[in-house]
């Protein structure tokens, strides 16, 4: 189970959210680069979606197979200010696509991800922001000559783990931890925009003046 | 990880195979100068069908039907698949039977257990088990596996595996079991393996053993 939260920046006050998130954070930047593949099961099978993430960020690329469920229905889920779905993931190895296409499944879409992260703690919860340009392929896998699908926006994602018993106290993280970042954009549950926050260019005109001077969490 | 080799019990012409034979094998292993017992061991493994969309017909024939999936002894924390068909192999964290059961386009139809007594003799790990089907543990079939531990090459370690085969048949056959031990042979090539044994050479050799274990149990029943 993860609750997430997203929202949008123009990619030129990326660098001032980078410095805002430094100064939180207080760990280097994760560097992100992943190619997504998004594959629906063929018109013989029961339907069903599965992702399959390649982080080629590091030397050998490694291979995750990952489970979206649902989001979480209700009036409980409603009140809440982060979506929250069930999630299964697998680490697997580089056979993974082939396997899937051998059982049945068909490429629908892929796209490169391509940015950074930080990671936090925020009242128990384990945070990772991500900030990240979606970028399609020209030809099949063509990673290298990847584009980006809305040139001058970044997403800005925040996801973390949770469970059936704590899934709310992990809400509460994430929108506590949206407050810090409320001055550049804003968050909500995905799908529910909320476009570009009007305070955006003056507040990253002040976090690149003052090169990040924010108290650490 | 050290090489493996996996064999099966062939039973002699019209006789069945029984529980006694998996004992008769321990007391071949426990005969051996220096053995020692090394606890139990323990692999499963998953028979996996498609599950079509419009479930009155039948699964259509461009879908796998020897899809296994394989859980080994050894490493608890990690799942292999096995397409003999395709010759191909995923090998995963084990959480990845969670995300099949989300998928739900392809469900385990039936179960087999390996388990069994672990022996220590010298540099060799022997593992004698029971091919049990889940949940009616029928016997199905015999297996040993057969670890070689200081060596990763399988080239390397042809030799020395070969000659602990002959020693094995000729001291099972000195105890006159009703069969013999037969060796499984694979060309790991063909599945993308190299000469470097890990994980994936183990369940290749599962994969192949229980087919040869499933016929031969029927042909003998």
């Amino acid at each position: 189970m993860e609750c997430v939260v997203q929202g949008i920046i123009e990619t030129l006050h990326v660098e001032a959210l980078e410095i805002l998130l430094v100064g939180l954070c207080g760990a280097p930047k994760q560097r992100i680069r992943v190619h997504e593949l998004c594959l629906k099961s063929g018109p013989n099978l029961v339907s069903s979606e599965v992702r399959l993430l390649c982080d080629l960020a590091k030397t050998t690329p490694s291979w995750t197979i990952r489970h979206v469920g649902g989001a979480m229905r209700g009036a409980g889920a409603d009140q809440l200010s982060v979506l929250v779905r069930p999630i299964a993931e697998s680490k697997a190895s580089s056979t993974a696509l082939r396997f899937f296409y051998g059982i049945g499944y068909k490429l629908d879409h892929e796209v490169l991800k391509t940015g950074f992260a930080f990671q936090f703690q925020n009242r128990g919860a384990n945070l990772t922001v991500s900030v990240t340009s979606t970028n399609r392929m020209p030809r099949l896998h063509a990673t290298d000559d990847a584009v980006p699908i809305t040139p001058g926006i970044h997403l800005v994602e925040i996801t973390a783990p949770a469970a059936p018993e704590n899934y709310t106290e992990v809400a509460s993280a994430i929108a506590s931890f949206c407050e810090y970042l409320s001055p550049l954009l804003h968050l909500s549950k995905p799908g529910i925009s909320t476009g570009i926050v009007p305070t955006a260019a003056s507040a990253a005109a002040s976090l690149m003046s003052s090169g990040g001077g924010i108290k650490i969490l | 990880m050290t090489v493996k080799w996996l064999m099966h019990f062939q039973p002699n012409q019209g006789t069945t195979l029984t529980s006694q034979v998996m004992a008769e094998a321990c007391a071949v292993a426990e005969s051996f100068p220096g053995v020692s017992r090394d606890g139990r061991w323990r692999s499963s493994m998953t028979f996996y069908r498609a599950v079509p969309r419009d479930q009155s017909l039948p699964a259509p024939s461009d879908l796998p039907r020897d899809l296994i999936g394989i859980s080994l002894h050894d490493l608890p924390n990690e799942y292999l698949f096995v397409m003999r068909s395709q010759r191909l192999i995923l090998r995963a964290h084990s959480s990845v039977q969670t995300v099949m059961d989300k998928l739900q386009s392809y469900k385990g139809r039936f179960f087999i257990n390996f388990e069994g007594l672990q022996y220590k003799w010298g540099d060799f790990k022997l593992r004698i088990g029971k091919c049990l089907y889940n949940p009616n543990e029928a016997l199905r079939g015999i297996v040993m596996e057969v670890e070689y531990l200081p060596l990763s090459s399988i080239d390397k370690s042809q030799r020395v595996m070969e000659e602990f085969y002959e020693i094995w048949r000729e001291a099972v056959a000195s105890k006159l079991l009703a069969g013999q031990f037969i060796n499984t042979e694979v060309n790991f090539v063909e599945y993308g393996l190299g000469d470097s044994y890990t994980p994936q050479h183990t369940a290749v050799l599962y994969g192949m053993c229980v087919v040869q274990v499933i016929a031969s149990s029927n042909k003998n029943q």
